[in-house]
């Protein structure tokens, strides 16, 4: 009842742990494999190993979390290793990749489909690093651009996650189609900063990062709805997804799957097996017989 | 929810050349075994165990790096922010307890004996470091009312050598219902070697980067078991650590590469 395809890909359940949330390491991506995901979709990785930002990388704050962790992460060709032992997890690895070049994103994501990953997530959107977030996400041309190169470089389906930091976000997702791109996540973080009023300084070491949390589904929500009507491939509703009725919005809303991210603060690992099972009474309840039943009801 | 709450430094109390004790002005109370993360503005935010975990909260921190440093210079009424206590703590069940711990690694220890020695259990503490000078909480322990063991590396108090041998000859002549360790990982990789001879169950407390702390950024995860040493850490059952072929070999830099300890592969 819960299996869905997105794009090509097959999930036992439409709840994907989204992006930059544990998938550090081979060890928690199969821990969230085996929590219950349908899907994983690892931490962003570039060709070359960076430390990212000085901590506070990650602070919480009511009704969600900022963080600004600076695209951390070991390199490509050490990374593969990691995604060789998320595999084990028997669900659908997706890699993440980041470029501060267009030839770098490609690169990266030829790299990462040898290590067998089932799909590459394009990270055109990370709020707290100059110049990947600003740069591909923001500019349709460029988008596009990245789309096509990383879809040349493999024959793998291809999702562009955008960001809402932008004037029209439909524009955008329609630039990643036109550029071949078999999915888009919606939404990344929201650019964002907490200060603290006792040490009279911003909060993250960066001073500023990205917003997540069910503080921002309302927007994501909005983001997925107006993309959906827009755009022919499907899309991966991200933000602030807690509960089942959130996931349920937001395949109302046209979303094929949904990823979770901060839930796993607020509700734990097993976030992605309650999440299902919610969506599932949800289905039963009301008569359907599966997810695609409720896909972009409120569309019409 | 881990609010960041900036409070003042009540006490500095020097402790060795190179440890200090900072007690602040914060009245919450902890589990021995959990930490906080301790955050310099404008510098950066690293996890500390709790060493004082009744009344005012207290870490005390070795001198080692860039961090460390600025640390070091902040005087009483000098400002911290802090994010806890929080992770799993240790937990006691037993009656009769052995404590090793080498450096720095007795802050989360000596709370702990004293806890144990206050409820009645009988507490014997093997405490090592590089020289006598350097040794940490040994009159605390004392006491509290527990037996204190030691060794140096150079000898220039108890018996020269390391924690482990001390702790060989001891498990010759006696058992205990549990261990609890913290110090230099290759040291605890060797308690818990030694210990599982004896069948002596044996809790360890982990040092790792930590960048969330909260259990959602997965750079502190402990590979073969999946374990976040932030959430279900830091201390962790020698069961646990006896899967992960990362415990007493390496960890993870902030990039997320792995360093070997002692520089070995």
């Amino acid at each position: 009842m819960l299996d869905v395809e997105f794009a090509g890909l097959k999930l036992n359940n439409p709840t994907v742990l989204a992006s930059g949330i544990l998938g550090t390491t081979g060890a928690a991506l199969l821990r969230v494999a085996r929590n219950g995901a349908g899907a994983v979709v690892a931490k962003s990785c570039g060709i070359v190993p960076r430390e990212g930002h000085p901590n506070p990388t990650v602070i919480e704050i009511e009704q969600g979390i900022l963080n600004a962790v600076g695209l951390s992460n070991p390199g490509v060709e050490e990374f593969a290793k990691e995604i060789k032992i998320a595999l084990q997890g028997g669900v659908p690895v997706i890699a993440s990749v980041y470029g501060f070049r267009v030839e770098d994103y490609a690169a990266a994501a030829r790299i990462l489909a040898d290590a067998g990953v089932a799909a590459i997530e394009l990270n055109l959107s990370c709020p707290n690093v100059e110049k990947v977030g600003a740069l591909f996400g923001a500019d349709a041309e460029l988008a596009l651009e990245v789309v096509r190169e990383v879809k040349r470089a493999v024959s793998l389906p291809v999702f562009a996650k955008l960001t809402a930091n932008v004037g029209d976000i439909v524009e955008i997702a329609k630039a990643c189609e036109e550029g071949g791109a078999d999915g888009v996540t919606a939404i990344n973080t929201l650019k964002a900063m907490a200060i603290d009023i006792r040490a009279k300084t911003p909060l993250l070491g960066n001073k500023v990062g990205g917003l997540s949390g069910p503080c921002i589904k309302p927007i994501a929500l909005r983001c997925v709805y107006e993309i959906a009507q827009e755009v022919d491939i499907p899309v991966m509703g991200c933000g602030g997804v807690t509960t089942g009725k959130d996931a349920v919005e937001y395949l109302m809303a046209g979303a094929q799957a949904v990823q979770i991210g901060t839930g796993v603060l607020t509700r734990g690992l097993s976030v992605f097996r309650k999440v299902a099972l919610e969506i599932q009474e949800f289905l039963e309840e009301r008569g359907y017989s599966c997810v695609d039943d409720i896909v972009g009801l409120a569309l019409k | 929810m881990h609010e960041m709450q900036v409070v003042k430094i009540k006490k500095i109390i020097k402790e060795t050349k190179r440890i200090k004790t900072f007690i602040l002005d914060l009245d919450v109370s902890a589990i021995p075994g959990q930490f906080v993360m301790v955050w310099l503005p404008g510098v950066d935010e690293k996890p500390m165990s709790v060493s004082y975990t009744k009344g005012d909260l207290g870490i005390t921190v070795l001198r080692l790096g860039d961090f460390t440093r600025r640390l070091f210079e902040l005087s009483p009424g000098d400002m911290l922010g802090i994010r806890g206590p929080m992770g799993r703590g240790f937990k006691v069940y037993g009656d009769k307890l052995l404590l090793v711990g080498g450096g720095v690694g007795v802050a989360p220890l000596a709370p702990l004996a004293e806890e144990a020695l206050a409820e009645g259990k009988e507490v014997t503490a093997i405490i090592g470091a590089i020289t006598k000078s350097e040794l940490l909480f040994v009159d605390r322990i004392e006491k509290a009312g527990g037996r204190v063991l030691i060794s140096t590396d150079d000898g220039s108090a108890g018996k020269k050598g390391f924690t482990t041998d001390v702790l060989r000859e001891l498990l010759e002549e006696e058992t205990f219902d549990q261990c609890f360790t913290c110090g230099p990982e290759i040291m605890m990789a060797k308690v818990l070697d030694i210990t599982r001879e004896k069948k002596i169950p044996t809790q360890a407390s982990l040092h790792r980067y930590f960048k969330c702390g909260i259990g959602i950024c997965g750079q502190c995860v402990l590979d073969g078991i999946g374990l976040r040493v932030c959430k279900e850490g830091p201390t962790f059952r020698d069961k646990e650590l006896r899967k992960s072929p990362e415990f007493g070999r390496y960890w993870r830099n902030a990039a997320g590469q792995k360093i070997y300890f002692g520089g070995k592969k």
